[in-house]
């Protein structure tokens, strides 16, 4: 097995006391993928988070894989653990009244609240900003769901993968004549923690200097449209509306992922410029090509891509993916091995930055997740504990956090507000 | 504004300019920094009409919002200094040069950070500052395909196939603005900024949802399934095909999704288009009656065609409206048209409007990231034009309208 380093970190939840962060407290009701990456961040920094999940309704994180070792389970999922390092867990269950008390005096402890449930829900349970700011005045929440809080298709409830259709990024990938294919799975939950991040951390900037909470609305659909700004634009001022072109691309050809020897290899080559193409037809041992007037600029190479592709694809398809890599970098032409997993986890540059780091598990032995993934030099982030199975951490967060007794944990139990 | 008290230096050109855009919009002064001939941004298409002068680079216009804009040659000895008095009225630089260009002109984090160790210096790259591919030749496809989001995307056997409209660059910038904002954090507590050293290949690796980490936990690679993700042994279909288009349904088990699923069941049954007994399956623990082989899988491929029969014969605008009734996981699968038309985002108020020097129209641009209570995102400031503000900021440092004139006849602005 392939890893950064040697042996697997101790994993011992508690509350940290060093980091960037540290000190700012984070109660984290929400789940899946956008909202845990951003308090992730958090967390890696120095924050203490705490996870609400109920045993009631499995979050959907640890029902998808990879799974360690390919068993399912709750506690086998390897995206839930990346997600969720370095957080507390505390198992509630919202439905009884009971548990929303919890929740109420976690409130009251905590400087940011962060939420994703649909609409409705937190209204339901007296838990709206305006409610809140009443016991907490400069409380910072979060609400962060596909659509926001308002607009005719703000009770659509969804995950990532609807927001990734209905905000236009499937009809951006695909091959022509065929059906969309679109990002892999959940694209707009990667895009929305690069804006609601920064948002918590300016609100918790302005709190400290002026005293004032805020309240965060964040639609996912609209944040996400900021990566894809020009096409937006293209279309209401040129009135394009961008085709499936595969990996074809406006400026550069040959673009495009091309096989290479064996089961599922793949390399990918952009030649930028006439330079480039030079560059590409020595590499490849073809310089004679640079005079053929099919390809010799941009423009010739453009109307001649599919012959120029089926050029190069026969040039790759007998050498090994790095190879090419490798050979075509040293001749200053950008190319890449399309990395699996098992290429990230050996790609040198990755071992370099120190990508992949291995904690131990109470359930694996050891596990892996992804560092933080911005490296900073006065404070970098610490990796304290693996991803919390479900109540792991109650008892730290209900006596030690919340000051509560032994009676009250009990009654809490009676009444079913820990599953 | 949340950040008006802040000033950022943006050194960046198209691979880094999310990122003051970000801090920008949330109101710092972001004053970006093009070199005399324009920034190499303004080359970056579509544009305006199709005509691809500086001034009408789509790129621009949108990752320019909100900032000043001056001019000043980084390659000059003068310019260089100006960029140094600059940095010390700011509380950040940010940067997107290859590595060790910023550093030999004398503008790299240990340079600045000797005069102003208050600064908070990000530095965004390809593949990071060191390492062994710290130099390689990058564009978005390498960098997608370095990440890791690339080989999930595509059919089984074809080639991975990458969103058209360029990601790399906005995954980093948004890393570095996050990551920023997390040192002027910590600037208060351990009393001085920091370097924050971004990778574009580490950054997208996000987009892989974590698939990338299969082989360092035993798992197998995820399959690379056309409109759909593989979920251990199964298919899970994302894409569907209805009368009139493209939709995405996630049907599947289990206590996340399973209850919709149930619901899209009971309306199936209702239009009399699956059996009660597909209707009345344990749709939460369906999967444990897989894995456990009491039901085999070729079930669930029945159960996907049943589906499949069913969303075929209506329009986007049924499934989607009936979707609405029944809280069901039915979207359409949207063209960019169609989400510039869109009436939700028309509701929200979402689109903000700038009046553009190079186009006679105004413009429509997407509207603030994150809706706020107090101290809302503003569109205060179109994209700047080249060196449109290199008479207020300069006069910042004591130069008059005669220094200028020197400066840009010697061609340092």
């Amino acid at each position: 097995m392939t890893t950064s380093s040697a042996t697997a970190l101790p994993s011992t939840p508690g509350i940290p006391t060093e980091g960037a962060l540290a000190g700012v407290k984070v109660l984290d009701l929400m789940w899946v993928v956008a909202g845990p990456t951003a308090t992730r961040a958090m967390a890696d920094f120095g924050a203490t988070v705490i996870r609400v999940e109920s045993a009631n309704r499995i979050e959907t994180a640890r029902g998808i894989g990879p799974f360690h070792n390919n068993e399912q389970g709750p506690d086998h999922s390897g995206l839930f653990g990346n997600m969720n390092i370095n957080k507390l867990g505390l198992s509630l269950n919202l439905a009884t009244s009971e548990a929303r008390e919890v929740v109420f005096d976690l409130i009251k402890w905590c400087d940011v609240l962060s939420e994703s449930f649909s609409p409705r829900a937190m209204r339901a349970w007296g838990m709206d900003y305006d409610s809140l700011r009443e016991i907490k005045p400069d409380l910072i929440m979060l609400s962060t769901c596909l659509f926001g809080q308002a607009g005719p298709l703000s009770r659509v409830a969804g995950f990532g993968t609807m927001g990734s259709a209905i905000g236009g990024y499937i009809a951006l990938a695909g091959n022509p004549g065929e059906a969309p294919i679109g990002p892999y799975s959940a694209y707009t939950d990667y895009l929305s923690p690069r804006f609601s991040l920064p948002t918590i951390l300016a609100a918790l900037d302005h709190r400290d200097r002026t005293g004032e909470g805020l309240y965060i609305d964040q639609a996912q659909a609209e944040s996400s449209l900021h990566f894809m700004s020009t096409a937006l634009l293209d279309y209401t001022i040129n009135g394009r509306v961008p085709q499936l072109v595969g990996n074809a691309d406006p400026d550069m050809a040959p673009h495009g992922c091309y096989r290479a020897a064996g089961d599922d290899d793949w390399v990918a080559i952009a030649v930028r410029n006439d330079a480039d193409w030079a560059n590409l037809c020595s590499a490849m041992g073809m310089g004679e090509l640079t005079c053929d007037d099919r390809f010799a600029d941009f423009g010739a190479r453009k109307s001649n891509e599919d012959e120029l592709n089926q050029l190069v694809s026969g040039w790759t398809a007998e050498r090994g993916a790095l190879e090419l890599e490798y050979m075509l970098q040293a001749f200053g032409v950008p190319a890449h091995a399309v990395s699996n997993s098992a290429a990230s986890a050996a790609d040198p540059q990755m071992r370099h930055r120190g990508h992949f780091v291995r904690m131990e598990h109470p359930v694996h032995g050891d596990t892996a997740f992804e560092a933080a993934k911005g490296q900073m030099s006065e404070t970098p982030p610490s990796y304290r504990s693996a991803a919390p199975s479900i109540g792991r951490d109650n008892d730290l967060v209900l006596r030690d956090i919340l000051g509560y007794d032994d009676e009250r944990i009990a009654q809490l139990a009676i009444a079913d507000a820990l599953t | 504004m949340l950040l008006t008290p802040y000033r950022v230096l943006d050194l960046t050109d198209q691979r880094g300019m999310l990122a003051g855009q970000i801090l920008a919009d949330l109101g710092a002064d972001v004053i970006c920094v093009e070199p005399p001939e324009g920034s190499s941004a303004r080359s970056v298409g579509p544009f305006a009409g199709d005509d691809p002068s500086p001034d009408r680079s789509l790129y621009w216009w949108a990752y320019a919002r909100n900032k000043r804009g001056i001019t000043c040659n980084l390659d000059h000895s003068d310019g260089q200094a100006l960029i140094r008095q600059l940095a010390a009225t700011a509380d950040f630089v940010l940067e997107s040069d290859p590595p060790g260009v910023m550093d030999a002109r004398g503008l790299g984090y240990d340079a600045l950070s000797a005069e102003d160790d208050n600064l908070i210096y990000a530095s965004i790259s390809a593949f990071g500052q060191t390492g062994p591919k710290a130099t390689y030749a990058a564009t978005d496809l390498i960098l997608m395909a370095a990440g890791g989001p690339l080989i999930l995307s595509g059919g089984a056997g074809d080639a991975p196939v990458r969103v058209s409209v360029p990601q790399a660059w906005f995954h980093a910038s948004g890393e570095a603005a996050s990551a920023a904002m997390i040192a002027l954090y910590a600037r208060r507590s351990i009393g001085r900024g920091q370097h924050v050293d971004i990778s574009a290949q580490q950054s997208v690796a996000a987009a892989s949802m974590s698939a990338n980490l299969a082989a360092s936990i035993g798992a197998a690679e995820t399959a690379r399934v056309a409109g759909g993700m593989a979920v251990g042994p199964f298919t899970g279909k994302l894409i569907w095909e209805a009368a009139d288009g493209f939709i995405s349904l996630t049907f599947l088990f289990g206590s996340g999704i399973g209850p919709f699923s149930r619901r899209l069941f009971e309306w199936m049954y209702d239009e009399g288009e699956c059996t009660q007994e597909d209707r009345d399956l344990d749709w939460i623990g369906l999967g444990a009656e897989f894995i456990s082989g009491q039901r085999p899988l070729s079930e669930w491929d029945r159960l996907l065609g049943v589906v499949g029969d069913f969303i075929i014969k209506r329009s986007r605008d049924e499934l989607f409206t009936e979707a609405q009734a029944r809280s069901l996981l039915i979207v359409p699968v949207t063209t960019v048209d169609e989400v510039a038309d869109s009436e939700q985002f028309e509701a929200r108020n979402f689109w903000r409007e700038h009046e553009m020097p190079a186009w006679p129209d105004p413009v429509r641009f997407p509207g603030p990231f994150v809706q706020l209570s107090a101290n809302q995102l503003e569109y205060r400031r179109r994209a700047p034009n080249l060196g449109e503000h290199n008479a207020e900021v300069y006069a910042e440092l004591g130069l008059d309208a005669e220094d200028l004139a020197q400066l840009q006849e010697r061609g340092v602005i």
